[in-house]
């Protein structure tokens, strides 16, 4: 969720929560984006430094289930690609 | 609200207190809703079952207390028009709600720090706040002990944990809603030094957001002990539900399963309705002399009404399918597993229960549309929702399966081809729904795919009393219907089908039911009957089937009524078949005007089938598809667009039958 110019958005500096495994997990760094949604990611608690696990996919691939903070939340691969994460 | 209860005590006579519940989706605002003000709520275990707000009365120790139940919110920045009422309730701008006193905030134990999210956001609008800790059952089961005090002391509001569905910690939520409504609001939050140690790249809300959380991760150091995860119950049966394999062929066996038991389960339990209609008309012929006060009752009332309640318990096992469903936490999962597929033909996910809902009544389905955030994929939902088999449908289905559809066993055995046509009607509606979503998406509503973010509830039991109430609900609604709506319509279709009287044709050898015919074919329905048969005899259907589907305008299930009167008052004798009901002998011996070909064969059953299955013939979905767009485009669009489609699918369902069957 960073100002234009913060970062280079379309090259995100780490790997994205996307790229991670079925069953691993991995540590929030960034959000990226300045929009509705990644305000939204951010208030359900995808905030830097919190811990994600990547608990399925649907049958085509997405949304991925998540677990975070202790819940589970459903996202889209393009949700998935804004937010950067440290293994 | 009962005020005679009042006492000496003079606080009894005063305004009430009001009190919002506000919170996170799904986490029991409307259990504890119902708990408090003893007012039935729809409860369900997926986010957005609440969407509008829903004021209740109680008493409690002499006060009154006006209670509201909101829609969930995941934040007081609303994503959606459902989020936004509960912003606008809190700070007293919604129309008709009174601002209130004391604010509930309802968090969910198992899932508590995201719940502070939202009351860290509600403390600081400044009212007198307290939080209810729901689900505690469930928390303590899964291993989470929460220090009360402690979080009341840092939090400076007071903390009650409930179980609503036990009723437990009721009363005490109830003082301590009295005692907030004369105390100072908590203090705001910190949040600032957190803010300063944000990146400072991130826009203003985004930092707001980080740092409540960094406040949050603080303040319940210490409060929350999880002991070390074991693999809940929850979580093993999600590992197949959501499954990409089983989860899909589960929820395939489900679906289809629910279709064969509405047949064979309520099967019994309507030959029992049916015979008792039937001993009501021949008692009220028994009774009465012949005349026109007869002729209504029996050829009117018994025939419109009767052939319609024998369906009750279908409707009834339908809904008990659907409140199990909304009670597990099965739907959330489905909606999961289908995003991608609906993502394809331009919807998402989150289209998914307004369009599962609108197979129980596309009503609630079309207002629970208001949980998608994106007017253009809300709007697309709307559209498409009443194209879903809702439970008006269900009895037109039923009537004609049982009547025409061959009983024989298809594929397995236990398979059998009444409820397959009964699954490929639901289906009809589906893939249509699908294609005009397609359409639609491409061409006047483009745009960009809309994000998805959406909780997945964990798996609870549905509450015993929610299924019965939700089915109670159903059923009474039903009857109601028909007791009304069905008996007016059946009335104005008796009165203009057996009026104006003509003189009976004369002769030797005229029949009983060469009379009965010609006065039908002289009345006004008869009359205007004629002028549409050419419209609707290239779907097969004679002029009085059309006169029926026409008016059946308000309600689907009305078709059955106006079926059954028509073909009462004509020249069709019902003549006497085991285990089948009034209606279905009417309609079995019916034939085309002064010849004895029968009017209703498997293509003609099939065609009037898919004719309903995509009309728009329902009063009431107009009218709340112009209330939530707000304009009376939409409502026109959508008759329009069903209509055409319904007659071409008739017509074609039809011709393509009679080209097979001969
Ligand atoms: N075990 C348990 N289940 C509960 C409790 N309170 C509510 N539930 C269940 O939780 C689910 C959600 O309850 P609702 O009252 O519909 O929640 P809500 O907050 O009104 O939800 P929305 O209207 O969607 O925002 C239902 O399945 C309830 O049966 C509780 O204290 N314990
Ligand atoms: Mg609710």
């Amino acid at each position: 969720m960073k100002l234009q110019g913060a970062s280079p958005r379309d090259v995100p500096p780490m790997p994205s929560l996307d790229s991670i495994p079925v069953g691993s997990s991995a540590r929030v760094t960034e959000v990226t984006g300045a929009d509705a949604t990644s305000l939204r990611l951010l208030e359900m608690g995808l905030t830097p430094g919190v811990e994600v696990q990547i608990v399925g996919t649907a049958p085509l691939g997405c949304p991925v289930e998540l677990l975070v903070r202790g819940y589970h939340l459903s996202i889209r691969r393009n949700e998935a690609a804004r937010i950067a994460v440290s293994a | 609200m009962p005020h005679a209860a009042a006492t000496s005590s003079s606080a009894a006579s005063a305004a009430p207190v009001v009190v919002a519940l506000v919170g996170n989706p799904n986490t029991g605002k409307s259990t504890l809703f119902t708990a408090l003000a003893g007012i039935p709520t729809r409860i369900g275990n997926y986010p957005g079952v609440t969407v509008e707000e829903k004021v209740g009365r109680f008493r409690h120790r002499d006060h009154t207390i006006e209670l509201i139940d909101l829609p969930g919110a995941y934040s007081l920045v609303p994503k959606s028009p459902d989020e936004e009422v509960a912003v606008r309730v809190l700070h007293g701008e919604m129309n008709g709600v009174a601002k209130p006193d004391v604010v509930v905030v309802v968090a969910d134990a198992t899932n508590l720090v995201r719940n502070l999210y939202l009351a860290s956001q509600v403390i600081e609008v400044g009212l007198p706040t307290i939080i209810a800790l729901t689900l505690t059952d469930l928390a303590a089961r899964k291993g989470i002990t929460i220090d009360m005090e402690q979080l009341a002391a840092r939090l400076g509001c007071p903390v009650v944990p409930v179980v609503a569905p036990a009723r437990q910690g009721i009363d005490q939520l109830g003082d301590a809603i009295l005692a907030a409504a004369t105390a100072a609001p908590p203090p705001r939050p910190d949040i600032a030094p957190h803010l300063a140690a944000v990146d400072s790249s991130y826009t203003p809300p985004a930092r707001d957001a980080i740092a409540r959380y960094a406040w949050i991760d603080r303040l319940v150091e210490g409060v929350i002990v999880r002991r070390p995860p074991l693999p809940t119950v929850s979580e093993r049966i999600d590992k197949v539900l959501t499954h990409r394999l089983w989860g899909t062929i589960i929820f395939a066996a489900t679906m289809l399963a629910i279709f064969s038991s509405i047949f064979w389960l309520a099967a019994p339990l309507m030959d029992l309705i049916s015979g008792a209609v039937d001993a009501v008309a021949g008692w009220v012929e028994g009774a009465l002399p012949e005349g026109a006060i007869r002729s209504l009752l029996v050829d009117g009332v018994l025939a419109g009404v009767g052939g319609v309640v024998v369906f009750l318990p279908q409707i009834a096992l339908l809904f008990l399918f659907v409140a199990v469903l909304e009670g597990c936490g099965y739907l959330a999962r489905a909606a999961y597993l289908m995003d991608r597929l609906l993502v394809g033909v331009g919807l998402s996910g989150k289209s998914f229960i307004p369009l599962l809902s609108s197979f129980a009544c596309a009503i609630p389905g079309i207002m629970a549309a208001r949980t998608i955030e994106n007017r253009r994929d809300r709007l697309l939902t709307i559209l498409v929702a009443p194209l879903m088999s809702c439970s008006a449908r269900l009895p037109v289905y039923l009537l004609l399966t049982a009547a025409f559809v061959p009983n024989v066993a298809v594929g397995f055995g236990w398979l059998r081809l009444p409820a397959v046509v009964l699954a490929a009607m639901y289906a009809v509606g589906v893939v249509v729904a699908a294609i005009v979503a397609l359409v639609l998406s491409r061409t006047i509503f483009r745009g960009p795919p809309q994000p998805f973010v959406m909780e997945l509830p964990g798996w609870r039991w549905p509450q015993v009393g929610v299924v019965l109430e939700r089915v109670r609900e159903a059923a009474v609604s039903f009857l109601k219907n028909a007791g009304t709506l069905i008996v007016a319509v059946s009335i104005v279709v008796w009165a203009l089908g057996s009026y104006p009287k003509v003189p009976p044709p004369e002769g030797p050898n005229v029949t009983e039911a060469e009379i009965r015919g010609e006065a039908l074919r002289q009345s006004f329905l008869g009359r205007a009957g004629h002028l549409i048969e050419p419209l609707v005899k290239p779907l097969g259907w004679d002029w009085r089937i059309g006169c029926a589907a026409i008016a059946s305008f308000p309600a689907r299930e009305v078709v059955l009524g106006t079926l059954g009167v028509i073909y009462n008052l004509g020249d069709v004798d019902p003549g006497e078949e085991e285990g089948a009901t009034q209606l279905i002998r009417l309609l079995k011996n019916a034939t085309w005007d002064g010849t004895d070909r029968k009017v209703f064969t498997l293509p003609v059953a099939l065609s009037i089938m898919v004719f309903f299955a995509l009309c728009a013939q329902c009063a009431s979905t107009l009218v709340i598809i112009g209330k939530e767009t707000g304009s009376w485009i939409w409502p026109t669009v959508t008759f329009v667009y069903m209509t055409v489609l319904a007659w071409l699918g008739a017509f074609a369902t039809y011709q393509i039958g009679t080209m097979i069957l001969g």
